[in-house]
């Protein structure tokens, strides 16, 4: 009954995506000015090796998207033209049109049709139910991976099915708007089925703007124009270029000899771009969020951060401000689990972040925390000592420093340990500290991108342990909400319950300032540097 | 001879046991291993998937039977699988040697070149103009670090030039004179730090060398200074020169990790210092192997050289 319904409720869907589903496919924009040109080769900087080829399913890093993005299409992709993601910005890119239906339950995609993978073999709604069946762990998934560290971003998939080559629906357990801008993301390629997914770590088969030339390991890795792309006249470039280097210092002077014309994301401090611009002044240096924050974990199944009043007294005691001057030079953005606008757009404004714990005025947040330590019976001859674990890496140990010095002036003497990158997920897994500076980098700007990776009660990557089923309620409602603004208001209530229980209190969003030499054009930095390394769009002004 | 290269390769032999065995117990003692390391990009550990991809990489097995695996390997001219990559190890180490082994020999031609001569001037001008100059020249090569050293040149290169080397590697085939000036600039930084070793070593066993009766008598003889000095003076206080030649190449070869990294050269030290924060085991194993084989080489060339420079040196 249902099969032979099928093709009829598909022909159905179509005739509606054009009224629901009606934003535009990739490269149907108008191309920015000046007239782009074809030919060349870009040239970027790749901060290391690739962690895990080209396997951005198995990795959580923009060290892979980066340079893994050019090789693969998603169903679905923020518009590379536009800084600020949101669900408005969601371009087609393998599928030319998408409808949600039966009030978001099910999100149907209808594919282009007469796309090839780079070895060929064309490509059809199999792919995508393969990628996705893979993805959610499905009892008859066709591939499996070997980590796959964003399961519960399809935790509310049910099935994933494909009626016909070019058509796609997604059963959802309940309305889910952000699943859309999930499948939007740099993490979200879909993969070839006639690829075994362990072939990813060491090439590239995608159906992606670049064909992967060579993986020199270690040294760069290249891409050549796909001619086969279905995109018309798209890429405009001949090749990209990464080039690995390690160090910082060669990075900053290999982009001001003109060796690199685009930085790494995320890699250049206000001060790097500082002296870039004295050195360079066409330089083109962009101020962009890039979805990463720092903030405290404090093992909640363990003393003394058991108790929700030292917790706040951490909280409380943090001065974001000095820790953004001291450590970032300012450069940083100050915001609670969301970012805040403009980097953001379900952060607390300004005046409400001012009323949350250790947003307020210095002087009166410290006392603040002496007086909750007080009452969890810590004194000043009587202080807490503890350990405070952080990853063996300067971003990190310089925010654990200033970390120490404040807990220091309320009575917690913190010791720094350093634990090395092959140990430090195992241990925060584990949860064998007790206290720790982290950071975090969000997929997409969306609250159930973060709340369900990082604050779900089950979730390997919630470090603190933190379960609150209240707000596991809430986190559920605003995901299923599909009123914009009725959501907004949930997401703000869930920040300021997080914020007043002390579960992993955010202390800054890192801000990049990512630079370019003025002849790269359509390189637009996102809010977000895991979405725009499809780099289709750009061309080199000789 | 024949018999006393016969007997030091035996001892090579016994080392390179020896040496196996430390660096398979050692990178087994570190904590973490490539899976947690897998995992980390992910941003969390889960301890049945971590169960599975060890016994995918045969990191399961008991650690005796994992040492014998390698062993028999190696006799079968394999060196294992990379774990990082999923690669033949060899297929990862081979491009890497050409390239430290080349930075190696320059930084040593560098060091020799500037070292031996200046030390025989500041010995033979001793307490001197010249001699104060040689040292001081020397002193700061050994109180500057080569990779300090190395940034300073890119940094000084990007300001005054806006141009720095090529940051992937030229080969020689590809264009000869890029080539070239990929390698000099880090083999001047490295040589010139060697080099002010070798000159105090030169300058300390001239000066030794040099008050010592027969050069009296070559003086006494008339001889002028170039005879006295190179072929009488020289040539009996080379001999801890060439051991400090030789141990400074063959630290080289493993100890070129930061220059390699500032210069963005592939080379065998800085992929070593990935390969351990990575506990691939296969990479890490193999690469210490070759630097214990280039060690135990050049010590033993180091020793035949003695016979070749010294009559008196005989091999039992």
């Amino acid at each position: 009954m249902r099969s032979r319904m099928l093709p009829s409720l598909v022909a159905l869907l179509a005739i509606l995506d054009v009224l629901v589903g009606g934003a535009p496919a990739i490269g149907q924009n108008p191309p920015a000015s000046p007239t782009p040109r074809s030919g060349g080769v870009l040239t970027l900087a790749q901060r290391e090796e690739t962690p895990q080829g080209f396997a951005i399913h198995e990795t959580s890093t923009v060290s892979t998207t980066w340079p893994a993005m050019p090789c693969f299409s998603n169903l679905v992709l923020f518009d590379p033209r536009k800084p600020q993601e949101s669900a408005d910005t969601v371009l087609g890119e393998l599928a030319e049109k998408w409808s949600w239906q039966d009030n978001y339950r099910n999100l149907v995609f209808f594919l282009r049709k007469g796309v090839k993978w780079h070895d060929g073999q064309p490509f059809t709604s199999k792919d995508v139910k393969f990628t996705f069946d893979m993805l959610r762990e499905a009892p008859d998934a066709q591939g499996k991976l070997r980590i796959n560290p964003r399961k519960d971003w399809y935790a509310n998939v049910v099935n994933v099915e494909a009626p016909d080559p070019s058509t796609v629906i997604f059963h959802l357990k309940r309305p889910q708007p952000s699943l859309l801008l999930m499948l939007a993301s740099g993490y979200t390629p879909i993969y070839a089925a006639h690829v075994p997914p362990a072939q990813y770590r060491t090439a590239c088969v995608g159906t992606g703007p670049y064909k992967l030339k060579e993986w020199r390991k270690g040294e760069f890795i290249e891409y050549v124009k796909n001619p086969d792309y279905f995109v018309k006249g798209r890429p405009y470039l001949d090749g990209l270029k990464y080039v690995i280097i390690k160090e910082r210092g060669t990075r900053v002077a290999a982009l001001q000899a003109g060796q690199v014309q685009a930085a790494f994301p995320g890699d250049t401090s206000k001060t790097t771009a500082e002296q870039l611009r004295k050195a360079v002044p066409q330089l083109v240096v962009t101020r962009a969020a890039e979805n990463v924050n720092e903030n405290v974990i404090m093992n909640t199944k363990k003393p003394p951060f058991d108790n929700v009043k030292v917790r706040l007294a951490v909280a409380h005691a943090i001065d974001r401000r000095a820790l953004n001057q001291a450590v970032h030079q300012g450069g940083a953005a100050i915001g609670v689990s969301m970012p805040s606008k403009p980097w953001g757009i379900w952060g607390p404004a300004e005046a409400t972040l001012a009323t949350l714990p250790g947003y307020g005025k210095p002087a009166e947040e410290k006392a603040r925390a002496k007086k909750l330590m007080a009452e969890a019976g810590h004194s000043p001859e009587k202080p807490v000592k503890v350990e405070i674990v952080t990853r063996a890496i300067a971003v990190y140990v310089d925010m654990a420093s200033f970390i120490v010095n404040e807990l220091k002036q309320i009575g917690i003497e913190a010791t720094l340990k350093q634990i090395e990158t092959a140990q430090w997920h195992a241990m925060a897994t584990r949860g064998e500290y007790q206290i720790g500076a982290n950071l975090t980098g969000i997929g997409i700007d969306d609250p159930d991108a973060n709340y369900y990776e990082n604050f779900a009660c089950n979730s390997p990557r919630n470090y603190t342990f933190y379960c609150n089923e209240q707000i596991a309620a809430m986190v559920d409602k605003q995901s299923g909400e599909i009123d914009p603004r009725k959501r907004l208001a949930i997401v703000l209530d869930i920040q300021k319950k997080l914020e007043e229980e002390g579960v992993r209190p955010t202390l800054d969003w890192r801000v990049d300032n990512f630079a370019q030499w003025p002849q790269v054009k359509n390189l637009v930095p996102h809010n977000n540097f895991y979405n725009y390394g499809r780099l289709q769009d750009v061309w080199v002004d000789k | 001879m024949k018999s006393y290269i016969a007997q030091r390769l035996v001892i090579a032999v016994l080392t390179l046991f020896g040496m196996s065995v430390v660096i398979f117990v050692l990178l087994r003692m570190a904590p973490g291993d490539i899976v947690d390391v897998l995992f980390s990009a992910a941003g969390y550990v889960n301890p049945s998937e971590k169960q599975a991809i060890l016994r995918e990489l045969g990191m399961d097995k008991p650690y005796w039977r994992q040492y014998v695996e390698w062993i028999t390997q190696i006799f079968h001219g394999d060196l294992g699988k990379s774990y990082r990559y999923d690669l033949p190890a060899w297929q990862i180490i081979r491009p890497l040697l050409p390239v430290t082994i080349e930075l190696a020999m320059l930084s040593t031609i560098v060091a020799v070149a500037l070292g031996v001569p200046t030390g025989i001037v500041s010995a033979v001008r001793q307490d001197g103009l010249l001699d104060y100059a040689m040292r001081v020249f020397s002193l700061a090569g050994l109180s500057m670090p080569s990779f300090w050293l190395g940034m300073v040149i890119i940094l000084a290169l990007v300001s005054w030039l806006a141009w720095i080397p090529p940051l992937t590697y030229v080969r020689p085939t590809e264009n000869f004179w890029l080539h070239a000036v990929q390698f000099m600039l880090p083999a001047l930084a490295v040589g010139y730090r060697s080099s002010a070793l070798i000159m105090r070593i030169t300058r300390s066993a001239m000066l030794e060398v040099l008050r010592e009766d027969y050069i009296r008598t070559a003086w006494a003889k008339g001889q002028g200074e170039w005879a006295v000095v190179w072929r009488h003076a020289l040539k009996n206080a080379i001999l801890p020169v060439v051991t400090v030649v030789g141990i400074e190449f063959a630290f080289l070869i493993g100890g070129l990790v930061v220059t390699e990294t500032v210069f963005n050269l592939p080379g065998v030290a800085r992929f070593l210092v990935e390969a351990i924060l990575w506990r691939d085991y296969p990479i890490v194993q193999n690469l210490v192997m070759f630097i214990a084989i280039v060690v135990i080489l050049s010590n033993l060339a180091v020793d035949l050289l003695y016979g070749l420079l010294d009559p008196r040196v005989r091999y039992a």
